[in-house]
């Protein structure tokens, strides 16, 4: 019975400290990396940034079709890639009509001005087909634009990737309008064998080389006999690309949220010492209120914190000032369950069980309690992830993980430990619980 | 024993002079809406020191664009220097006049003719159009309304066996009483409505009803064991039973609350002073509420249904 009491204590703590490792670490002993703390993704309000949701400005007021905010996502891609902003989050959202970018700021960029930035990222774009001079390139072999404008983006009416049915390769096929048809059928036949290339703003995407004159208005432009996932994405990008240059909008931010990295510093910095003077006086509490029992919910609160932490890094959640809020009062909801099952245990100490039987009883009773108080906080942090919104979800997010894992720390782990020491005879002082002499 | 329960109409006094209060706050206040709920634009320019002129500041605003802004000082913690703050000058526009791009950028090149703005100077921007806030604030009421809805349903079916319906909707009682109490602490201390009031609201809505949970629970349990004692000693035992549990799980709750709204306040976060400053007041009003409200109610309609069963069946032996 000691023996396995001593095993069962051993890989508690034992489990304790791996996790702790890992948590500030970021690996296992070195040997396998396992993401930490520091591996957690702040976010834009922590490390600075912009949130921003773009709205296409059609001329008749419609809202634009998946299509459309697919291919201007893309030019967004595009011109964030030009100017070296490499990482970034964009996604569309069909029934409001917007996207959203978000882009954090990046440490070692002086320049932090997030009004031009969206300015540029949110013109129209300027598509454009043009003859090139073969000898003028820049350093990467791009061409350079001459103006000498073949197409320009409006005169497309659609772009599609598609799979040659014959070769299997992937290929973009252009559908263009009356006059772009013209233009475009005396160029292919001046330019047989020459390329034509294609540029978004000023920034080069493609040269495909003249193959035959065109003059029904349908250019097929190839991308070799590939049918890779690769070259998939190439093509739908290219598709995308020149689809971009016929998009009847411009993109407006109406929602602009741009926090400078030097105030969110500051705030991370706060709320991380509140985190640890909240931690150590719960636990002070704790111990003094509840003695031995009090002194294994810290060390069960000490692991839910490490094990927040580690799920929060190894799900890849954004971490917000909300969201470390959360944690913080996940550590504090977090130690509910035990205060509920040692009172339970003062309880049925003072009513004069045994020390064992009153441990038992103590889980056993507290349980469907603890059930009901933990259901309710899920049930609101599943909501709140559905209709909150930025920095609000990775709130909910804290809150659900820290409720859940609470549940392992709260009861697996505190019952594990103190079931073990209630076996040693020097740990069975009533004194130890909080209570003053059982009575009988 | 302590008799809590014979003292029940000066907790429902204090109570409803809470909302007293808090109705007078709200209409000489009036709802302070964030720019993320009703639309605007809030920036941010970091400054030299704190020795500007607001109203010239204003003035220079109104050249450049033509638009009306109210300008205030303000100060953040300073993590990389803590002997000093980064000053702040804030530029706050209405929402029917929400700031494009260009004019920030017009904004910001006018004041920089006039005033010490240094070239790296850190810029903080929050815009929202009208329309865009109108559709947070839908959101916001939806997850109030859909996550009241849930917790009743879960209350409803987890009381079902203990006069289900009664016990249920005194549990709500208390949670709208703690809602509305959290609301008129936004309203009397002027804190602006906006997502972290929801996060807020929702915390104190799934936190709040544990508290009433664990009682009924309690007085569930004795129920079962003393059906011969009168139904206001049972349930004051009860709470007296479970008072040291509810008090000590809300100060564990509390002290981590409280450690962050200290620090935000000491430090000037107003994003984290904002959101914990009404979970302290909802944390508070949560354990009030379950003790003072919730179980006097549940007793006093236990003892009005005895009376009157009571009171059906002296006729039929008469």
């Amino acid at each position: 019975m000691k023996g396995n009491n001593g095993l069962k204590i051993f890989l508690v703590f034992a489990f304790i400290a791996v996790m702790t490792y890992i948590c500030f670490a970021g690996s296992l002993f070195g040997i396998v990396k396992i993401p930490g703390v520091n591996d957690i993704v702040p976010g834009i309000d922590i490390n600075g940034g912009i949130d921003a949701m773009l709205y296409a400005v059609t001329e008749d007021g419609s809202k634009p079709t998946q299509e459309q905010l697919d291919a201007a996502k893309t030019i967004i891609g595009k011109r964030l890639d030009k100017v070296g902003i490499l990482d970034r989050n964009l996604s569309t959202d069909v029934n409001a009509g917007r996207i959203v970018v978000q882009i954090p700021w990046a440490p070692g960029e002086t320049d932090y001005n997030p009004d031009k930035t969206l300015a540029m990222i949110g013109k129209t774009a300027l598509l454009t087909f043009q003859e090139v001079d073969t000898d003028k390139v820049d350093e990467n072999g791009n061409y350079l634009p001459t103006d000498r404008i073949v197409l320009k983006g409006t005169n497309v009416v659609n772009a599609v990737a598609a799979q040659n049915p014959q070769t299997k390769g992937m290929e973009v096929l252009l559908e263009l309008d009356a006059e772009g048809r013209q233009a475009f059928s005396e160029a292919t036949a001046r330019l047989i064998g020459q390329p034509i290339a294609i540029f978004m703003d000023d920034q080069f995407i493609s040269a495909p080389v003249v193959q035959a004159h065109i003059t029904d208005g349908i250019a097929v432009i190839t991308l070799g006999n590939r049918n890779t996932e690769e070259a998939i994405a190439e093509a739908k990008d290219l598709a995308d690309t020149i689809r971009s240059g016929s998009l009847p909008f411009k993109l407006e931010a109406k929602h602009v949220n741009a926090i400078s990295p030097l105030l969110g510093k500051g705030a991370l910095d706060v709320t991380i010492r509140a985190f640890i003077v909240a931690f150590l006086l719960i636990c002070l509490f704790m111990i003094v209120y509840y003695r031995l029992p009090g002194l294994i919910a810290s060390i069960s609160l000490f692991t839910l914190a490490i094990l927040t932490l580690n799920f929060v890094s190894w799900m890849g959640i954004t971490l917000t000032l909300p969201g470390l809020a959360g944690i913080v009062l996940s550590v504090g909801m977090g130690v509910d369950a035990n205060v509920i099952i040692f009172e339970r245990i003062k309880e049925e100490l003072r009513a004069g069980k045994t020390l064992k039987a009153a441990v038992d009883l103590g889980f056993r009773r507290a349980f469907a309690a603890i059930v009901d108080g933990n259901v309710t906080t899920l049930i609101v942090a599943v909501i709140l992830y559905i209709f909150g919104t930025g920095a609000m979800i990775s709130f909910a997010y804290t809150l659900f993980i820290g409720v859940v894992i609470s549940f392992f720390t709260a009861i697996t782990l505190t019952r594990t430990m103190l079931f073990a020491v209630t076996d040693l005879s020097i740990a069975r002082k009533p004194w130890l619980y909080g209570v003053k002499g059982v009575q009988s | 024993m302590i008799d809590l329960m014979g003292k029940k109409n000066y907790y429902f006094a204090l109570s409803i002079l809470i909302f007293i209060i808090g109705i007078v706050g709200l209409i000489v206040n009036g709802v302070e809406m964030d720019i993320q709920f009703q639309g605007g634009t809030i920036m941010q320019i970091e400054m030299p020191d704190d020795n500007f002129d607001t109203e010239l500041a204003a003035d220079i605003v109104r050249n450049a664009i033509g638009k009306i802004a109210t300008v205030n000082k303000s100060s953040t913690f300073n993590a990389e220097n803590e002997s000093e703050k980064i000053h702040l000058m804030v530029l706050n526009i209405a929402s029917d006049d929400t700031l494009t791009e260009d004019e920030r950028t017009q904004v910001i090149d006018a004041l920089r003719k006039e005033f010490n703005i240094a070239e790296d100077a850190s810029v903080s921007v929050n815009s929202v159009e009208p329309f865009i806030g109108k559709e947070f604030r839908i959101n916001a009421i939806k997850a109030i309304v859909i996550s009241s809805i849930l917790i009743v349903i879960y209350v409803w079916l987890r009381f079902r066996s203990m006069h289900g319906l009664s016990a249920g909707v005194f549990a709500v009682v208390a949670l709208i009483h703690d809602i509305f109490v959290m609301f008129i602490a936004y309203v009397i201390f002027r804190i602006p409505l906006n997502d972290s009031f929801v996060a807020a609201m929702l915390t104190i809505i799934g936190y709040s009803i544990n508290d009433t949970i664990v009682i009924y629970d309690r007085i569930r349990e004795n129920s079962k064991l003393m059906h011969k004692t009168p139904i206001r000693e049972l349930v004051n035992k009860s709470v007296l039973q479970s008072l040291t549990r509810s008090i000590n799980t809300s100060i564990t709750t509390l002290i981590a609350v409280l450690t962050l709204f200290v620090f935000s306040v000491v430090y000037n976060i107003q994003s984290i002073r904002e959101f914990t400053m009404p979970l302290v007041v909802g944390l508070i009003s949560g354990v009030y509420s379950t003790l003072f409200i919730a179980s006097p109610l549940y007793m006093l309609w236990q003892e009005r249904n005895i009376k009157k069963r009571a009171a059906a069946r002296k006729p039929a032996k008469a």
